[in-house]
């Protein structure tokens, strides 16, 4: 049996009278893995991310955060938890090691952590230098150290990847991808796009209007797309070949122009040319369409 | 235990910030411009050095700008900077989700403001000693004080300043948490004490609670008779506002 680092039930919220945020979602985070939250902005994404750390008030459904239900064991629960939700949330005026101290009294973690965590994010030599006139980047790299300084067990990052440019983007994949491998720590980070996270993600979660339109392993995704691929006959006669298609007992998709197919074996594929070839039919060329995950979830946010 | 780390985080998070700086400024402020007064006027010095009062006129000078004016100022100012820091550093969220209490986290904060407000006290007075002692070691006439040090006066009249700027601390802090903007809890601070000056004269002056330290310093050099006990009322303005501030910060829907 899956055991799961993050499960909601249910899960809905409404910031005012008017249509919910959130619609029952049943969010199943396996532990160990790196769980893509995906969806448009708008979608729910930091919404719910807040309801699991507790910023906001749960109205409906439950949390349960390595097995315990969050609101009765909220300190006991945030211990193991490090987060970044949206933009870095560092003391400007405080310079990196000064922003760690300030976690380090409340986490209790050895002084030493800090340096550690300082060099694991590539911040060792500011020395003086204040976080407020750090770039983006560093800014962001320091509040992946604030978020990893106490060794936590889930680590909750809503788009941390903002802002970032694309040097900063591998490198925070990697550092992500380390802590995971390394400390078997449970990654759950958000993102609009598919692209950024489907070198990172082991699991993902699409979200849109509220609602979960897809969660499963990222195979499962990919198995996903392969059942969306196409098959085109391109032939001289695609009266004759649809017909030969059907007496096989394939139904197509389309014929505009070439005759699309859905995904069959390739000895059926075979099969076909044969029958047609046999038949007559001049058959030009035979091409499989796949779609890519992009299109797979730009397919989700749209039906 | 956690309050003690939560203490000490919060602690931390007022280095290089203006409240601290205040606190400093603030001590000093006065004490300064009454040494500067005293060797400036240098002449007059070797008379007051010998004076049995010179201790308390030098308390009841140094406090004549401060307790109406600089003290109001100075809390209102240094409360609103410090809740300020996790607004404008957008570090609520942050905050809140690290392990500990809510009432932790506001208690903790909270007494941030009142140690600064107990460490502006000691360097206020330790800037008046200098202010009394540096003059007269510097001017060739005049000596060291005659007059022995009225600790228990100083030690009281500290205790009753302190007291007053409670219910101060406790409307702007509760004011401050809950609005993002700075201007806000500055606005309201400035409003309040721009009414509580208005009010000096009037019977029912008492019921504003910006007006203590103000009420304290003309009570004490008998400009003002009070017939009610205004210790006790700061002290009950404290503990209410506080009680709502508290209400409010834990019921907050978004907490980051």
């Amino acid at each position: 049996m899956i055991s799961y680092c993050i499960e909601t039930e249910n899960l809905s919220y409404k910031f005012s009278e008017s249509e919910p945020v959130l619609n029952n979602i049943n969010l199943q985070v396996p532990q160990g893995s790196i769980y893509g939250f995906l969806g448009p902005n708008g979608a729910g994404k930091t919404t719910t991310l807040r309801l699991l750390l507790g910023l906001l008030k749960k109205q409906e459904g439950t949390i349960k955060i390595f097995c315990k239900e969050f609101q009765a064991n909220r300190i006991e629960v945030l211990k193991n938890i490090g987060s970044l939700i949206e933009s870095p949330s560092i003391y400007a005026h405080l310079t990196a090691i000064e922003n760690l101290e300030v976690l380090q009294k409340i986490y209790r973690c050895p002084k030493s952590r800090i340096q550690e965590v300082l060099d694991i994010v590539g911040l060792s030599k500011t020395g003086n230098k204040k976080a407020g006139q750090f770039s983006l980047g560093m800014k962001q790299r320091l509040s992946i150290a604030v978020a990893i300084l106490h060794n936590p067990e889930l680590l909750i990052l809503d788009e941390p990847t903002n802002g970032l440019d694309p040097n900063g983007i591998i490198e925070m994949r990697e550092l992500l991808k380390k802590l995971n491998a390394g400390n078997k720590t449970t990654i759950i980070i958000s993102s609009h796009l598919l692209a950024e996270i489907e070198k990172l993600v082991s699991h993902i979660g699409v979200i849109n209007k509220g609602k979960i339109l897809f969660q499963g392993t990222l195979d499962e995704l990919r198995w996903k797309q392969m059942h969306n691929s196409v098959i085109y006959f391109d032939s001289n006669d695609i009266d004759k070949t649809k017909e030969i298609v059907l007496a096989n007992g394939i139904i197509p998709l389309s014929s505009n122009g070439q005759l699309a197919l859905p995904l069959i074996e390739k000895e059926i594929i075979a099969k076909l040319n044969k029958q047609l070839v046999e038949h007559g039919v001049e058959v030009y060329q035979i091409s499989t369409s796949q779609k890519d995950l992009e299109s797979i979830f730009i397919d989700f946010i749209n039906t | 235990m956690q309050f003690i780390y939560s203490f000490q985080s919060e602690w931390l998070k007022k280095k290089r910030n203006l409240a601290s700086w205040l606190v400093i400024i603030g001590g000093f402020f006065t004490p300064a411009i009454l040494l500067i007064y005293s060797l400036v006027y240098h002449s007059k010095l070797a008379e007051a050095s010998v004076a049995p009062n010179f201790w308390y006129r030098l308390w009841e000078n140094s406090w004549e700008s401060m307790a109406i004016f600089l003290l109001p100022m100075g809390v209102i100012l240094s409360t609103s900077l410090i809740t300020q820091i996790e607004f404008r550093n957008n570090t609520w969220k942050q905050l809140h989700t690290l392990p500990q209490n809510l009432t932790t986290i506001f208690f903790s904060k909270l007494s941030v403001i009142i140690v600064m407000m107990l460490q502006f006290f000691l360097l206020f007075n330790i800037g008046v000693y200098l202010a009394g002692v540096v003059p007269c070691l510097l001017v060739k006439d005049a000596s060291y004080p005659k007059a022995p040090i009225p600790f228990f006066i100083f030690l009281r009249d500290n205790m009753f300043y302190f007291i007053d700027c409670l219910p101060i601390i406790a409307l702007q802090y509760l004011i401050s948490l809950q609005f993002k903007n700075f201007l806000v809890p500055i606005g309201c601070g400035i409003a309040l004490w721009i009414l509580s000056v208005a009010v000096f004269r009037w019977q029912y002056g008492y019921l504003i609670p910006y007006t203590y330290c103000g009420f304290h310093f003309l009570e004490n050099i008998g400009k003002l008779k009070l017939s009610v006990p205004i210790h006790v009322l700061a002290f009950g303005w404290f503990v209410l506002f506080t009680i709502i501030s508290y209400i409010l910060y834990i019921t907050k829907k978004e907490k980051g």
